[in-house]
């Protein structure tokens, strides 16, 4: 049995050279092809007589990699004794070109003196294609990538103010934190005049995000808006609100948001303000001599998820140095450090400790806050202050 | 990446669902589709066991809203069970106290519905 199967082997070695499903090729120091086997002369298309003692393997090579093989494989050869995994392209007879895994191995001699290269040339046809297909996939979706996110802070754009109008004696600020470039953002605001005196703004928060949450944020806001000219008071444009989402849900999954929506009328040095809440995190009002207080609108029902949805309306005013913030949950839903979830009561606390006399100044304190958590803001965040100018400070 | 298991109890007083980890956009989609597998039978009572909840955001509201909504349309109950502080906070805020009944066990939840599994 043994006999048999050696000599099968025996018999087949000379074939399996030749015809290896990979090429063989034996060169002298030099370079020079000493021996060759069929598979490879098939691949590059010679004639055994062509190549035998005339060519060097460098010759098989475009002018890029023979330089390769000069500066490193050939060195990396003498040095080592061995070489493997190198990808080349060898040129055909036709000129035609084909990618190659190339390893080599030195032959010597009973006493060292080197004496041949042995070189295996694997058809690397296949694993090249994989790699220019890896390489193609990932540019196309960086180039996909740039898209989204052009489109992303396009469509923010749409949904926010370009900037905030000027307000007679008050200062106002803004501020929009994206958690990601990728998606549009949930949270929403605006700020502009009604009839006379009196100026309307709001701020609130979707449900979802990307392209969902924009579809929900646009008709939200045109619907605060127009209802915000023509129904008698905050909690009756929230309603209005509430049936407007409420008609245009998919599904079981109700798209919601949650709101606060105010008005603005000068009264005396500072002003009067009458707000809505609909499910928001409660305002804040930051008092001149530093005391933080938040507004309690709770009862407020989140908007577009409940047929008869309630809202609760409270009335301030706001003194010359007061100001007041509305945010979205990003910042109290924020992770701090030891990730703990900020809450109002926290930015509460942290808003007692500020000593801020304007809008400009709060938004500015509030983003240094954001920034001070990091990674740990990891839903959308924006921030609307609303303060009465100090007397004497008529800045524009 | 935040982490998210959920888990069907069919128990003989009826399903439970337990969620736990950080119920956010991210995962309210297995949520939901794990009210939706159980398919309710009218009568019967759907509870939602949060004990595990770590966290919830407004998709995780959205799709707690939605698991009512499904269980309302097939003429059955839903409740929440073992409501984390911190959800509830979040639950009052919006003014969803009230909208959910909520018990502070699984098992209590089940001992006071009033009808049996089978819907009879």
């Amino acid at each position: 049995m043994e006999t048999t199967f050696s000599a099968l082997l025996e018999d087949s070695a000379e074939d399996l050279y030749e015809n290896a499903p990979c090429g063989y090729l034996s060169t002298l120091m030099d370079g020079t092809i000493a021996k060759i086997n069929a598979t490879l002369l098939g691949w590059l298309g010679h004639e055994r007589a062509e190549l035998l003692g005339r060519r060097r393997f460098a010759d098989l090579l475009p002018v890029g990699d023979r330089i390769y093989h000069e500066t490193h494989f050939a060195p990396m050869l003498r040095m080592h004794g061995e070489i493997g995994g190198i990808a080349l392209e060898l040129v055909r007879a036709d000129g035609t070109r084909m990618a190659v895994l190339v390893s080599s191995t030195v032959k010597t001699s009973a006493n060292g003196t080197a004496q041949l290269i042995r070189t295996t040339i694997f058809d690397a046809g296949d694993r090249r294609a994989y790699e220019h297909e890896l390489l193609r996939a990932r540019q196309e979706a960086e180039q996909e990538r740039d898209r989204v996110q052009l489109l992303a802070s396009t469509l923010q754009r749409t949904l926010l103010p370009p900037s905030l109008p000027d307000v007679p004696g008050m200062d106002v600020a803004a501020y929009y934190h994206p958690a990601s470039a990728d998606e549009v953002g949930g949270d929403f605001y605006d700020l502009f005049p009604l009839t006379g005196d009196t100026w309307a703004f709001f701020l609130g928060d979707v449900s979802g995000k990307g392209a969902e949450a924009a579809v929900v944020t646009s008709l939200t806001r045109y619907t605060l808006r127009a209802a915000a000219v023509q129904e008698p008071g905050p909690a009756s444009v929230l309603k209005r609100l509430n049936t407007a989402l409420l008609k245009d849900q998919h599904g079981a999954t109700p798209r919601f948001c949650t709101a606060i929506h105010g008005l603005l009328e000068p009264a005396g040095d500072g002003a009067k303000v009458t707000l809505a809440s609909g499910g928001h995190p409660p305002a804040l009002v930051i008092r001149h001599n530093g005391a933080a207080e938040l507004l309690d609108t709770r009862g407020g029902q989140l908007i577009g998820a409940l047929p008869d949805a309630r809202f609760v309306e409270v009335e301030l005013r706001l003194r010359p140095g007061d100001t007041l913030l509305l945010y979205s949950d990003g910042l109290t839903e924020a992770r701090t450090h030891g990730r703990v979830r900020y809450d109002e009561e926290d930015l509460r606390d942290w808003a007692d400790t500020l000593d801020v006399g304007s809008a400009t100044e709060t938004v500015a304190a509030v983003s240094l806050l954001l920034d001070s958590f990091g990674d740990g803001v990891d839903d959308d965040t924006a921030l609307l202050a609303l303060s009465v100018r100090l007397l004497g400070d008529e800045r524009p | 990446m935040t982490s998210f298991t959920v888990t069907t109890l069919d128990l003989e007083a009826g399903p439970v669902v337990e969620f736990a980890g950080e119920l956010d956009s991210a995962s309210a989609p297995r949520a939901l589709q794990a009210v939706e597998a159980i398919s309710p039978r009218p009568g019967q009572q759907v509870v939602l066991d949060l004990t595990g909840l770590l966290f919830c955001d407004s998709s995780g509201i959205s799709a707690l809203i939605a698991a009512r909504n499904i269980a309302h349309s097939a003429e059955a109950g839903l409740a929440l069970a073992g409501v984390p502080r911190h959800l509830a906070r979040t639950l009052v805020l919006i003014g969803l106290d009230t909208f959910f009944t909520t018990y502070a066990t699984a098992a209590q939840a089940q001992a006071a519905w009033p009808e049996s599994p089978a819907g009879g």
